[in-house]
């Protein structure tokens, strides 16, 4: 441990990887720092473990349906969350669902970001009328509300846990894209970026290997701190019966389906929207934990 | 007669990479005078001067054995009592006007905030001391510049404006830090006859820091000359040229001279001693 | 090596016509060193960017070795110019590791040999080669000038434009830079095109010296001139006033 340690903390490092680890290592240092951060991070790494050994962690299976076992309430042995209005047990039901809602967030990840990356970078880098173009593509994106963009594009697609992940990612990109121009148009006339120029770089050396490594930090903590949203819209689509379809976990439309029942059994909507509520605060708690490391303004202060 | 005493000032950072010690031990006394600090960056000359008025954020820590102005103990005041020595009797101009003026109020207003608010003056009076602190600045259209922002005032415009920011108060004691560094040579010149007037015809103090040998030799009556956080040599300013502390023999040896050869210039061979 | 004739640059910021420079003739030899002095505004960095393309030609020529200058520059005029800039906080990328910024250059125009080339670079400028994986942030502003130098050297260019390069640095490391560059010059016959407000620098490195003012190119003189100050305009005589000390 102790001979990791000091590799990472070598002054002169002898390869491109160590000098990156030994500055990842630095940042994950000044990370730890902060407690609410690493509460985040704990609460992260938890739903993608419960996810990976969902099978293992799980009593029940999600889906088998046991009419005799309806609505025993929370606490019970064998059923420590209660069950619901089919007998399923809700915590098994949980488990499984933390794997859909994590393959949403991660198929939104890979989408999203990527597209506004690359769209912000370019209008900002060339500006003049690539600018003007694909800018007012973005604000037109921007001008509707999330959630009915979604629903129409649901509703246009059919429901179903791709469409739904579609049209999340199409729905999110543009805050990324305005993110990656602001810090482009910063970055754009430095010495740095006019040193390389000069070098003879083209355009697309220019914006990959130089300007989007100055954008990525401030993209990456937006996305962390959108993932909240991202997961309260898939729930929200769930809701609705347009996302994901019965009888597959998905914690929104498992408290769609308690709403039913909110009164006299009231654990059947609660539990998932706990669940709902933890994972959120825990990808915002990371998020903010992300901006003071990562962040160029707050770094090397 | 002493305006400003400090014995033994120290000033300690504590970083994820330690203790930093920027300054260590600084000892000086400030007349009604010109008091020049040079060193290098890193050499702890501006955190002398800020901790002065008490301005080091934390985790940086001031420390000392005597800190006394005019009669006030400023180890011992309370932060409402420094903020009232701020800027009223204390002020200090920093090196770039860009990051010190706010860039969303025009000129007039900052300048006449601290009038309106500290002083209860009418508007009209205090904007008639605005234009008589920009006109002590040769300023020559006062009008113009008041009502101008920040962005819209060139470099030497900005630090003039600064100045007479700082001086709408008649401060007895006033900090310079680079005041003059991002400015051209002949504006330069103006804002250093500025500052000589106030110093003569106010009898304020000024401590002025700067990097700039040549031009703390001209300018300013006694220089204290640090490095790595101590002073290493204390000097009439007129006697720099024959200073005897190799440190700085070094600084003034290394710097080009009009006519002078073309040879390498000599390099500052550091002696680990200076430091001690 | 560098002629410019009759250069005017005009640019548009906000809504304002900006007559940065106007009429500039000047003429470097090869092998010369060549020094641009005036107050900010004078138009004196705007020349050196508009040799190198950061600034657009609005009128006149500029050409190098014979040649006029392409828009845009193209690599061949990469590999015969190259630019030093003021700030070395500034000049290089916050996340890219020394030997990702000397590389670079090299990447871009296919050049093989990466390593023993970047280690060369290092050595040439006085760096130890172990802080070839450094991130710049953990180097001095000396030692951030010395990479940059380096970067511009990397294409073994003929001509170098060095926009202050030693003004934000300390009088101890602008020595060190300094005979830096004179060394350099000496060891690969390159032709420097300097721009500073320090007229000490100047002298020390310069051969001959324009002196500019709003735009416009005041008066051109040689070292002897200075030394003994027989300048002709009262512009360029003010300014060597106001530097005066600089003769101590």
């Amino acid at each position: 441990m102790a001979g990791v340690a000091t590799w990472l903390r070598e002054p002169n490092p002898t390869s491109r990887w160590q000098a990156r680890a030994g500055q990842g290592y630095l940042s994950w240092l000044r990370f730890c720092r902060n407690p609410l951060a690493m509460i985040g991070l704990a609460i992260t790494v938890l739903l993608v473990l419960m996810s990976l050994f969902a099978p293992l962690l799980a009593p029940h299976d999600p889906i088998a349906q046991d009419l005799t076992h309806r609505f025993i309430p929370p606490g019970t042995p064998g059923n420590w969350l209660g069950t619901d209005d089919f007998g399923r047990d809700i915590w098994s039901r949980i488990l499984f669902g933390s794997r859909i809602t994590l393959y949403i967030v991660v198929l939104v990840i890979l989408t999203a970001p990527v597209v506004g990356l690359i769209i912000g970078t370019v209008a900002g880098y060339f500006g003049g009328w690539i600018d003007q173009v694909l800018m007012r593509i973005t604000d037109i994106f921007l001008a509707f509300p999330k959630l009915i963009l979604a629903l129409a594009l649901v509703a246009v697609l059919g429901p179903g846990i791709e469409n739904a992940v579609l049209a999340i990612a199409l729905t999110s990109w543009p805050p990324y894209a305005r993110v990656a121009r602001a810090e482009t148009l910063t970055v754009r006339n430095s010495d740095y970026i006019a040193a390389v120029r000069l070098q003879g770089a083209g355009a697309a050396r220019i914006i990959w290997g130089h300007i989007m490594p100055m954008c990525l930090p401030s993209v990456i903590i937006r996305v962390t701190l959108d993932m909240a949203g991202v997961i309260l819209i898939a729930a929200g689509l769930g809701f609705l019966g347009l996302g994901v379809q019965p009888p597959l976990p998905e914690w929104g439309m498992m408290i769609s389906s308690g709403r039913k029942f909110l009164f006299d059994q009231w654990w059947v909507a609660t539990m998932p929207g706990l669940a709902i509520f933890i994972v959120s605060l825990g990808f915002n708690l990371l998020g903010d934990g992300l901006r003071d490391v990562l962040d160029p303004r707050s770094a090397g202060r | 007669m002493t305006l400003l005493s400090v014995r033994n000032l120290r000033v300690s950072f504590d970083t994820e990479a330690g203790l930093v010690e920027a300054v260590r031990g600084v000892s000086f006394d400030l007349g009604r005078e010109r008091l020049g600090i040079v060193g290098e960056s890193g050499s702890g000359k501006t955190m002398t001067g800020r901790s002065v008025l008490r301005l080091i954020r934390p985790p940086g820590k001031i420390e000392a054995d005597a800190m006394h102005f005019d009669g006030a103990d400023l180890m011992a005041a309370s932060e409402a009592e420094m903020r009232a020595l701020r800027g009223r009797r204390m002020a200090m101009v920093m090196q770039d006007p860009k990051y010190s003026l706010n860039p969303v109020m025009n000129v007039g207003a900052q300048l006449t905030e601290g009038l309106r608010q500290r002083d209860r003056l009418s508007a009209g009076d205090a904007r008639r001391k605005a234009i008589d602190a920009l006109e002590a600045v040769q300023i020559r259209d006062p009008e113009r510049v008041l009502s101008a922002y920040p962005h819209e005032l060139s470099g030497g415009m900005g630090q003039r404006v600064m100045i007479a920011m700082m001086l709408i108060p008649s401060p007895d004691l006033l900090i310079a830090d680079e005041p003059t560094s991002a400015l051209d040579v002949t504006v330069q010149a103006e804002v250093l006859s500025i500052l000589d007037g106030l110093v003569r015809d106010r009898g304020m103090g000024l401590i002025f820091i700067s990097h700039d040998l040549r031009l703390v030799a001209r300018f300013c009556d006694r220089v204290l000359v640090m490095y790595k956080g101590r002073v290493v040599e204390e000097l009439a300013a007129r006697d720099l040229m024959q200073a005897r502390h190799p440190y700085t023999q070094g600084l003034l040896n290394c710097l080009p001279r009009i006519g002078g050869s073309r040879g390498p210039l000599p390099g500052l061979d550091r002696n680990a001693e200076w430091a001690r | 090596m560098i002629e410019i004739d009759n250069l005017s640059v005009i640019f548009h910021a906000n809504h304002r016509l900006v007559r940065a420079v106007e009429g500039v003739s000047l003429s470097i030899a090869a092998r010369e060193s060549f020094g641009l002095v005036g107050e900010s505004g004078s138009g004196k960095s705007t020349i050196l960017r508009a040799v190198c393309g950061l600034a657009p030609i609005t009128g006149g020529q500029i050409r190098i070795a014979g040649e006029p200058v392409l828009t845009p520059r193209g690599r061949a005029f990469s590999r015969r110019v190259q630019m030093v800039f003021q700030d070395p906080y500034a000049s290089l990328h916050p996340r890219h590791t020394i030997d990702r910024v000397l590389s670079e250059p090299l990447a871009i125009h296919g050049i093989g040999d990466t390593d023993r080339k970047v280690m060369r670079a290092l050595e040439d400028v006085g760096l130890p080669t172990s802080f070839r994986f450094r991130y710049p942030h953990q180097l001095s502003g000396g030692q951030r000038q010395r990479v940059a130098i380096a970067r511009a050297l990397m294409l073994e260019p003929a001509v170098l434009l060095l926009d202050e390069p030693t003004s934000a640095l300390d009088a101890s490391v602008q020595a060190e830079t300094l005979n830096l560059l004179s060394r350099l010059r000496e060891e690969r016959g390159l032709t420097f095109l300097m721009v500073s407000h320090d007229l000490a620098v100047i002298d020390h490195m310069c051969d001959r010296i324009l002196v500019m003012q709003h735009g416009r190119a005041v008066e051109e003189l040689d070292r002897a001139d200075l030394v003994n100050v027989t300048m002709k305009t009262d512009y360029a005589r003010s300014l060597f006033n106001a530097s005066a000390d600089r003769m101590l």
